[in-house]
Parts: C-alpha cells; sequence; structure tokens
C-alpha cells in the first residue's frame, strides 16, 4: 500500500513537473556522448566496448562484478557446483520482471543459453560461454547448466554482460536487436536510430540485487539518451555548452579540465584492458623470437603513455591486466622484454639487419582513442634502433581478420599489430594461445597443455603459480608483450551538476546513482 | 520531348545495370577472402562453417549465377545483412538517407542562392574589374578544401560564438554543413551561370535587340536570363551528384548521420554489404535526380519541348 | 574529384592547343592570375626540390624541438603534438603533395587518352560501349569513385593516389574524345587512311600528337582537383599514413588539438588552399590565353 502512494505521488509530481516547466521535466535526461554507435542491441551478434555497454544498461545478468572485479550474485542469489566442476545450479531472486511485464525465471535462463548454442545461428562469443551441453528448468527459480568438461571461467562470465540474460518474449519478435530489446536492467529501449542515438526509459520494477551502485531501486533519472558524436573537440564542445552530460574528452585537454573544476574526470579502473605487441610467427621475421624480443627491447611504452595519455593509462607488464586474476607487475617485469634499445640493435644485428637493412613490418593499429597518435609514437622508438614499421590503421573487427590472415600467409613483409583484449579472467590466454589460436598465431603443445591446466584447477593457489607459468613463456619469447592499461573508453568527462556517475570494472558506466541538480 | 526523356532514362538504367555490376565484382577485388573477413570477429568459427556461410552467401557459385542472385534479391529489396551487427542493409540505409538528400539539397540551395546572382552579376559586369574581382574570389572559393573549411566554420560559429549546436542531427544542425559544402560549389554555379550568359549575350537575338536600342538591363533579364539558365539546369544534375559526393566529407566533420559517414565507416570496418548497399543507393539517388532535372529542362528549352 | 574538393575543371570552354604559338607563356605570365599562379607553383617546386637544403630538422624525427610550441624564430610555423618542426613537415609535404598530383593525373591522362583515341578511332559498338561506360562513370561522380577504389584497395598514400587516378579518367576520356574526333574529320586525317596507314600508326603517329596539347593543358587544370582530392581522403585517414607529412593527414590529426594549438589546423589549411589557388589561377590563365572568346570583347 505505502508502495503505491510513493508511485501515485511521484507519478503526480512529475505530471505536475512537467505541466509546470516543460523544459526541466526534458532536463531530466541524462545524455551520454560516445565516439561511435552499437552494432546491434543483440548480445549475441557483437563484441565491440560501445555495445557491450549498452547491452548492460538493458538487460542483467546472474551474477555481476564488485568493485575489485570479482563475481558476486545478482540475479542469481546463490549457485552451486558439483565436485566435478561439470554441473552448476543457480537459484533465482523471485520477483524480477522483464520489461513487457513478465516474469524473469529459468526459463528465460534456458531460452538465452540455447539461443547461444543454437546451430544454426550461434552467438559470436559462443566459445566463452565454455563446453556447456544442456541448460535446465529444475523449477521455475532455479536453473541448472550442465558442461562437458570442468570450465572454472563461467563463474566470471556471466558477470559479463556478454552473457545478458534475454526474456523469452524476444523469442520471434520481429526486430529483435533493431527495434526491440526486452531485458529485465534498469532501462528500457524507447528507440534506435541508426547512427545518431539510442534513446532508454527508466525501468521503474528494477531491483538492484548485486551491481556496484548504491541505489537498490530503479534510477533516479527518467531517461538516459546515448548519443554519437564521433570527433573529440566537439564533445568537449558539447559538454561545455550543456548539450552532453557525460562523454569521454580530448585527453590533451584532461590536465587543463582538471585544473579549472569545470568539468569533472571519471577514469575507469579495473579495466581488465591489456593492449599488447604480438606478431605474424609463421614467416619471417617474427618466426624468430629473437626479432620480436628486439620490437620488445625497442618499445618504451611508458614515455609512449606518458606523452599520449599523461597519467590516465598505465604501463602493464602483465598479459592480463591489473585487477584480473594472476597478475603481478613485480613478476611480468622479471620475464617480459623491458626496454632497452641498445639489447634490441644487438638482437638485430644478430639477425643481419643494420643501419642499411632495416627490418620491415608492417604495424596494425585499431582506430580511435587516440591510437594513431600512440602508434606514431612506437613507429618513432622502433625506427630509432632500425625497425622501419608502416602503420596501418583499421576497425577492431577488420584487424582481428587481418591478424589471423597474417598468420596464415607464409610469404611477404612482416606482420605485427597492437592487439587489445578486456577479459575478466586469464582464460582469455587460453582463447589466445591455445592451439589453434584465436588468430592462428603462435601456439605448442607443451603451451597448450600448461593452458589446459588452467581451466580445470579449483585452488586458487594453484590456479595462480599454472598462470603465471604461461605468461613467463608468452613474456620470454616476446609472443604477447604486453604494453598498457586501460586503453580504451575508459576516460569521462562529467558536467559538476551531475552527481552518482561511477564506472564498474570492465568499463561498465553505471548511471543507477546518477542525480541531475537543477540550476 | 518524349524521345528525349526516352534517351534519358534508358541512360540512367544503363548506369544503375553498370552498377549492379560492379559491386557484385568488387567483393571479389577485395585482396583476402572476404568470409572469413566479414566473420573474424566470430569466436571459434571452423572452417566447415565458413564453408557453409560462403555456400549460404552463394560465394561459391560462378559469378553470373552470384550475379543473378543478387540482383533477383534486390528486387525484392533484400541488400543482405551487415557485418558489424546482422542488421537489414537497406534499413541501415534508409534511416540515414533522407539526412543526405537533405543535406544535398539544402547546400544546393545556398550554392544557387549565392552563386547564380554573383554569376549573373559577373556577367553583366563582364570585361571590367569587378567581373574579375568576382571570378579570382571564386576561384578562390573553389580552392579552400571543403574539410577544412569545414572545420573553421564549426568550431567559431559553433565553439567559440555556441550559436548553433555542436552536434547531432537536426535542423538547426543542418546549417553549418550545408553552408560549407554550398560555399564551395556556389563558386563552381557562379562561373558555369557566367559563362553561360556571356554564350547567350553573343548570339544574334541579343545582338538584335542591342541594336533595337533596348536598355542593357531589359535585354538582360528579358532575354539573357531566361535563355541562359537552361544550360545551367542541365549542370544541376551534375552539380546534384557533387554535392551528394561532397556530402560524404562534410558528414563526417559534422558528424552529419547521412549514408556518407556510414560508407567511409564501412571502408574502416571492411563492411562490403553496406558499401555495396551504398554504391547502389547513391546511383540510384543521383540517376533519378538527373532524370528529375532532364524532365524539368525539357518543358523549359522550347527546343525540345517542340520536338 | 570536384566533389571531395569543391574544385572543377570547366568543361564549358573551348581550348585551343597552345601549338606553337609564340609569346605564349608571356601571354600567361603577365597577368596578375597566371603570374600568381606560376609564382605559387615555382615556390612549390623549389621548396620540395630543395627541402633537404630549406630546412635542417627531419620531417618525421619525433623530438626536435619542446612540444606545441607556437609559431617562433626558431621553429618558424611552431612545433606539433610531437616536437616536429611544422615548417619542415610543410616544406617536405609539397614534395608529397607534386607526387600525388602528378601520379594521379598521369593515371587519369594515360588511360583517359587511351579510351578516347580508341573511342574516336573505332567508332561504332567499341565507340558507344567505351562512351556510354565513360558517362556512366561520370555521373557517379569522381568521389565514389576514389572512394570505392579505396573500398577494394585499403588506405594508403599510394591506393588514394590510384584511386584518384582512376577517378580522374572519364574526365579525362571524353575531353581526350572531343578532340580525337575534330582530328578524324579533317581532310588530312582521310588521306592518310587512304595511303594505308595502318591503326597503330594512325593511332599513335597522327592522333596522339594533335590532341596531345590540348590534354597537357586540361591535365594542367586537373592538378588542383586531384590534390585537393587526395587531401580529402587523407583527411578522412583513407589516404595517406603516419609519419608521412602530408597536408590533409596533418590537418585531420591537428584536430584533435585545436585548443590547445590551432596554427596546427590553419596552417596545412592554408597550405591546400594556397597551392590548389596557385594551380587554379595558373590554368585560368592558361585557357584565357587559349580561348580565343576571352579577351575580344
Amino acid at each position: 500500500m505505502t508502495i503505491r502512494t510513493g508511485r501515485l505521488t511521484r507519478t503526480l509530481a512529475a505530471v505536475a513537473a512537467i505541466g509546470l516547466c516543460s523544459a526541466a521535466a526534458e532536463a531530466r535526461d541524462i545524455v551520454w556522448a560516445r565516439y561511435g554507435d552499437i552494432d546491434t542491441l543483440d548480445p549475441h551478434k557483437a563484441t565491440s566496448t560501445l555495445s557491450l555497454q549498452t547491452w548492460s544498461l538493458i538487460f542483467d545478468t546472474l551474477l555481476a562484478t564488485d568493485k575489485d572485479g570479482n563475481p558476486v550474485p545478482n540475479m542469481a542469489e546463490s549457485w552451486t557446483v558439483n565436485d566435478a566442476g561439470t554441473e552448476y545450479t543457480f537459484k533465482l531472486h523471485d520477483g524480477i520482471t522483464c520489461h513487457d511485464g513478465s516474469p524473469l525465471d529459468a526459463t528465460d535462463v534456458k531460452y538465452t543459453v540455447d539461443r547461444a548454442f543454437d546451430d544454426a545461428d550461434p552467438s559470436v562469443t559462443k566459445a566463452s560461454w565454455g563446453p556447456i551441453t544442456s541448460a535446465e528448468v529444475v523449477d521455475p527459480l532455479t536453473v541448472k547448466l550442465t558442461l562437458e568438461t570442468p570450465f572454472v571461467a563461467l563463474v566470471p562470465f556471466l558477470a559479463d554482460s556478454f552473457s545478458s540474460i534475454l526474456c523469452d518474449s524476444n523469442e520471434g519478435a520481429e526486430g529483435f536487436g533493431t527495434t526491440t530489446a526486452i531485458g529485465s536492467g534498469p532501462w528500457k529501449l524507447v528507440s534506435w536510430t541508426k547512427g545518431d542515438k539510442i534513446t532508454l526509459a527508466r525501468n521503474d520494477d528494477y531491483t538492484n540485487f548485486g551491481k556496484l551502485a548504491e541505489n537498490k531501486g530503479a534510477p533516479y533519472m527518467d531517461g538516459l539518451v546515448i548519443t554519437v558524436v564521433p570527433e573529440p573537440q566537439t564533445r568537449l564542445a558539447a559538454l561545455k555548452t550543456g548539450e552532453v552530460d557525460i562523454a569521454e574528452p580530448p585527453f590533451d585537454d584532461v590536465a587543463m579540465l582538471k585544473d579549472s573544476g569545470e568539468l569533472d574526470i571519471v577514469v575507469a579502473e579495473n579495466t581488465g584492458q591489456n593492449v599488447f605487441w604480438e606478431f605474424a610467427v609463421h614467416r619471417p621475421p617474427f618466426n624468430d623470437k629473437r626479432a620480436r624480443q628486439a620490437v620488445g627491447h625497442a618499445t618504451d611504452a611508458a614515455a609512449a603513455i606518458n606523452l599520449i595519455y599523461g597519467d590516465l593509462s598505465l604501463p602493464e607488464a602483465c598479459p592480463v591486466s591489473r585487477g584480473v586474476f594472476g597478475n603481478d607487475q613485480d613478476v611480468c617485469l622479471e620475464y617480459r622484454t623491458n626496454y632497452d634499445p641498445e639489447k634490441a640493435r644487438a638482437l638485430l644485428a644478430e639477425l643481419g639487419y643494420g643501419p642499411d637493412k632495416p627490418l620491415e613490418t608492417a604495424m596494425l593499429v585499431w582506430t580511435g582513442g587516440n591510437r594513431q597518435k600512440l602508434a606514431e609514437v612506437f613507429q618513432a622508438q622502433l625506427a630509432e634502433v632500425g625497425i622501419k614499421a608502416d602503420i596501418e590503421m583499421m576497425d577492431i573487427g577488420t584487424m582481428n581478420a587481418r591478424v589471423r590472415q597474417e598468420n596464415e600467409t607464409a610469404e611477404g613483409k612482416g606482420s605485427m599489430d597492437m592487439m587489445t583484449w578486456s577479459w575478466y579472467d586469464p582464460d582469455i590466454l587460453y582463447a589466445l594461445w591455445h592451439s589453434p589460436g584465436a588468430y592462428r598465431g603462435y601456439t605448442t603443445p607443451e603451451l597448450d597443455a600448461m593452458l589446459e591446466k588452467t581451466r580445470v584447477l579449483t585452488d586458487p593457489d594453484e590456479r595462480k603459480a599454472a598462470v603465471q607459468a604461461v605468461f613467463k613463456v608468452l613474456l620470454e619469447d616476446g609472443i604477447h608483450i604486453p604494453l598498457y592499461t586501460p586503453g580504451w573508453e575508459w576516460v569521462f568527462a562529467v558536467r559538476p551538476e551531475v552527481e552518482g556517475f561511477h564506472v564498474a570494472p570492465f568499463v561498465y558506466p553505471v548511471f543507477n546513482d546518477v542525480k541531475i541538480a537543477e540550476d | 520531348m518524349w524521345r528525349f526523356l526516352g534517351g534519358r532514362i534508358a541512360m540512367g538504367a544503363l548506369t544503375i545495370f553498370v552498377t549492379t555490376i560492379a559491386v557484385t565484382l568488387l567483393i571479389h577485388l577485395v585482396p583476402g577472402d572476404p568470409v572469413q573477413i566479414m566473420y573474424a570477429q566470430s569466436q571459434g568459427t571452423t572452417p566447415e562453417q565458413l564453408e557453409e556461410i560462403r555456400h549460404n552467401l552463394g560465394l561459391d557459385q560462378p559469378i553470373y549465377i552470384q550475379y543473378v542472385r543478387f540482383v533477383g534479391r534486390l528486387f525484392q529489396g533484400d541488400l543482405g545483412y551487415t557485418i558489424r551487427g546482422h542488421q537489414p542493409v537497406l534499413d541501415v540505409i534508409l534511416q540515414r538517407l533522407p539526412n543526405t538528400i537533405a543535406l544535398a539539397v539544402a547546400a544546393m540551395a545556398v550554392a544557387i542562392l549565392i552563386g547564380l546572382p554573383i554569376g549573373f552579376f559577373a556577367a553583366y559586369k563582364r570585361g571590367t574589374m569587378v567581373d574579375t574581382g568576382l571570378m579570382v574570389v571564386a576561384i578562390a572559393g573553389v580552392s579552400v578544401p571543403h574539410f577544412w573549411l569545414g572545420l573553421v566554420l564549426l568550431l567559431f560559429f559553433a565553439v567559440e560564438l555556441g550559436w548553433l549546436p555542436v552536434s547531432g542531427t537536426g535542423p538547426l544542425n543542418l546549417v553549418l554543413p550545408a553552408v560549407t559544402l554550398g560555399l564551395s560549389n556556389a563558386a563552381i554555379v557562379a562561373r558555369m551561370t557566367r559563362s553561360s550568359m556571356m554564350d547567350i549575350m553573343r548570339q544574334d537575338f541579343v545582338r538584335t535587340a542591342e541594336a533595337k536600342g533596348l536598355p542593357k538591363s531589359v535585354i538582360l533579364s528579358r532575354h539573357v536570363l531566361r535563355a541562359g539558365l537552361i544550360p545551367v539546369i542541365t549542370m544541376m544534375g551534375l552539380q546534384f551528384a557533387f554535392m551528394m559526393g561532397g556530402a560524404i566529407v562534410v558528414e563526417n566533420i559534422f558528424a552529419w548521420n547521412g549514408v556518407g559517414r556510414m560508407a567511409v565507416e564501412a571502408i574502416f570496418q571492411r563492411d562490403y554489404p553496406v558499401i555495396q548497399g551504398f554504391i547502389l543507393t547513391f546511383a540510384v539517388v543521383v540517376v533519378f535526380v538527373s532524370i528529375l532535372l532532364d524532365g524539368v529542362y525539357a518543358l523549359v528549352d522550347p527546343r525540345i519541348r517542340r520536338s | 574529384m570536384a566533389e571531395l574538393s569543391g574544385a572543377v575543371p570547366d568543361y564549358d570552354h573551348e581550348i585551343v592547343p597552345p601549338g606553337r604559338r609564340a609569346h605564349f607563356w608571356r601571354r600567361v605570365a603577365f597577368t596578375p592570375n597566371g603570374a600568381f599562379g606560376l609564382a605559387v607553383v615555382i615556390v612549390l617546386i623549389a621548396s620540395a626540390g630543395l627541402a633537404d637544403l630549406i630546412t635542417p630538422y627531419s620531417p618525421i624525427k619525433m623530438g626536435v624541438g619542446p612540444r606545441f610550441l607556437p609559431p617562433n624564430g626558431a621553429y618558424l610555423l611552431g612545433t606539433d603534438e610531437f616536437g616536429r618542426d611544422l615548417f619542415t613537415r610543410i616544406v617536405y609535404g609539397s614534395r608529397l603533395t607534386l607526387m600525388i598530383g602528378a601520379i594521379a593525373v598521369g593515371i587519369s591522362l594515360t588511360v583517359g587518352i587511351l579510351v578516347g583515341l580508341i573511342a574516336a578511332y573505332r567508332g561504332g559498338w567499341t565507340e558507344t560501349i567505351l562512351m556510354r561506360g565513360t558517362d556512366v562513370l561520370f555521373s557517379f561522380t569522381e568521389t565514389l569513385i576514389a572512394l570505392a577504389c579505396v573500398a577494394v584497395l585499403g588506405p594508403s598514400l599510394k591506393n588514394a593516389m590510384i584511386a584518384v587516378g582512376i577517378a580522374g579518367i572519364p574526365f579525362y576520356a571524353r575531353t581526350c574524345y572531343s578532340a580525337a574526333l575534330v582530328e578524324r574529320s579533317k581532310p588530312y586525317f582521310e588521306a592518310t587512311i587512304a595511303a594505308g596507314a595502318g591503326p597503330l600508326r594512325l593511332l599513335f603517329l597522327h592522333l596522339l600528337p594533335n590532341v596531345l596539347p590540348t590534354m597537357i593543358v586540361v591535365a594542367t587544370l586537373g592538378l588542383s582537383a586531384a590534390i585537393l582530392a587526395a587531401a580529402g581522403l587523407s583527411f578522412l585517414g583513407l589516404g595517406a599514413q603516419p609519419p608521412d607529412p602530408e597536408w590533409g593527414a596533418m590537418l585531420s590529426g591537428a584536430r584533435d588539438y585545436f585548443n590547445r594549438a590551432p596554427y596546427l589546423m590553419v596552417i596545412p589549411g592554408l597550405a591546400i588552399a594556397v597551392t590548389v589557388l596557385g594551380f587554379n589561377l595558373l590554368g585560368d590563365a592558361i585557357r584565357t590565353a587559349l580561348d580565343p572568346r576571352e579577351g575580344s570583347e
């Protein structure tokens, strides 16, 4: 009864507010500008961060992450695993509803898992769900996932928006992913105009069980508009004029903005992002580990990052970044090919390269976030020791394809790339370096065995040792040379009247606590 | 007149026909395996699955079969699916096309409103310092890169003065891109108008009117302007195509949500179905507009109307 | 390349080849437009040729000076975000600009002349197919053709030059075709055929030398458009790649620093505008000197 009165009062207040001052009512939407658009609202059909961030607003997940990146209960209030590690049983909270009013229960979870494994049209991230063989509805609030083999990375995966739970009312809906997307997250989809903006409205029935927000109910603001503004300077101008409340600023203006206090700067932590060098290893020159090590020794990541990002990003020594299981800077720095141009020159000389015969390579870099500038600095650093790198800028999806293609090409100029992955668990190294390898790159039977071990060890200390053994191989042989973290879409400039905006681990912005002070 | 228009329509049909062949070939000219490029994002696609996709897309068929299938689907309004996000290409394009057309039309209006009077005035003052001065200005106008002009206008009017919104797609947002695109084309319109007017001025009927002692202003407004505008109209079709082309760059500066920005993004993403769809749409729009303008031309020009 | 650039060579002017007309260049150089154009082109060629002598710095080495230093005595046009000397980059950029213009126009011109000549000489179906094809391409506008080429070839400076070159073909083919038709209708041509000259001989020894002067004039006019178009592609990131000091790419890269260093954006833009203006004015002066209608009023 009290709840009802509350809602009625709120509604009346809202009506009155609209009646009195429509401009004020309009200003209640949060406007968040990003450099690009999402690919789709269907969580099984894309991998971009821009898409993921949006799914996390519309859909909810079984588990969530705490501020350190560890999985905690969310829609699932608890879960159990059998001793063999092959059966996971999740107990759902009662009373969760989808945006269309239908209850969210075990059948929706089963629908989502079955859809991800649909033979005709599987999820693009199917492999990350692990070796699931079936999803079974035990009772309306209990669901059991059965695996072929143990897979410890399943739990963190279910806290990530790749595993967004879709309501089964989406089944067969025309325009799912484009015009409709029914979830149980804090925001409901109103509309998506491709290339321009996504309009969301508050989900009044939302209850926050485990997400990182102080607010345990529905968001405070009425709506959230996510707009596309590609140019950093334009985003800054829009922030200043108040057209936009939250956006990524141009990096070079951050110091000035901080000093003037004109805008607040929020930097995401525990992003899990890892930016690293990797190479086409099946042909010269990078089939020889000395060539890869030379690149490692020629690269002064700390200086380059400082030049381009100031103190907004950090050099990273491990193949999985800070905040991810197994990361230890001291351990990794011992194995990593650190900056030492003399060593680089010596290695190149051993290989027969010299001032008159530079080592030539392509350097693939993905677009956005000032990475072109960063690549130019690396290019200049490599030139110092006699490596001539030609920068090629491309979209991340294209780069994934190119890297694989380069690994499958037996001849031609060398190829290296500034690759990146963001993951919540060292299991990403299995995806990257276990044969056949995500990009058909470096694999050996020994490394395969080591990686397999990291998947099944349930004792944290044992697993940590196994993970760090993998680091050693990757770092010493120059297979995966970590550069820095975080690396993309992690800096937010926020207008001063916006309160309560923060970013959860793995760069998920949270708007549940946001309040915008009236002028 | 119908024969004239019939010829134009046939030419337009030919253009679209050639375009369909070109876009079918496009995907085969790409270095590397298009299927692999398209599906690289998907985790764990096996070679067998890639073969399956290739088969579903018909890429394992001889090229003429592929072409026939492509055209067949085209007639059903099916341009395929985007690689990023698996959306129908036609939807993605149709959502943005009106914005590009609005920009092109607005820019054309700017170009004509500025270019036509200047060209006319220069022809009127032909051979004088005013004429020379105006034409130098026009040359300067075509020399300024519009990607630069656009940035300068954006920074000045939107960022510094705050008179216009800096981002987004709405009526007020149209002003700066339309002016940017229109200004550089105004110079071309001015030069075309001037030379067309001067051609007319040399013709016998104008000379006769001059000999009769009619005032220069009457001759210009009554005889020269009407006759001189006809060739200008014929050039408008090409101008419109230029505007559509120019929109590709200008949309990217102003984040105008049109097909040009979409196309550049698609190139970076190697989203070939989108690029194919864009080229086809571009051809269809340009052909349609030029036939429309040919119709206007046929109505205005008495020689064609009578034939 | 009109649309990327906004510049379009006039095709409504009748162009009479310079032939052996005396004092032609004097007539060009003594008009204000021609003089300015020539001056720009000479400065451009000099800076391209003598870049190593003009400036002591390297155009690509980072940290030759502090970052973001506004124009001053030591660094005439200031330094960029990597502490490179902007003046040096602009000077070396003129090399790229000239090379881009020459190669792109070279491609358009060569293929355009071949298509135009063959169409005019063979007549019949060949003519119909070639010239209708040219019309179709022409209606696409050069931006779209360039964009499609880059989409197929991938973004790089080399590919941008090829793309701009291909995009220009329809224009040159049309111009060459009209010029060749005029030649073909002249009596001497019939006589040569009657004398039993072979097709290759006819094409390359009789038609070509007669259309070449016209085409060279047209190419001068087309240079500015090609330069602008390539700069536009580089601006979009589809042309020159770092560390090449290409003006369009420099301008594009400077967008991020507008607040801090507006000169980084203004100067490369001016360099493009002045260069293109120079070529346009020169071309205009040449055409005026050749157009029988101009100056007779």
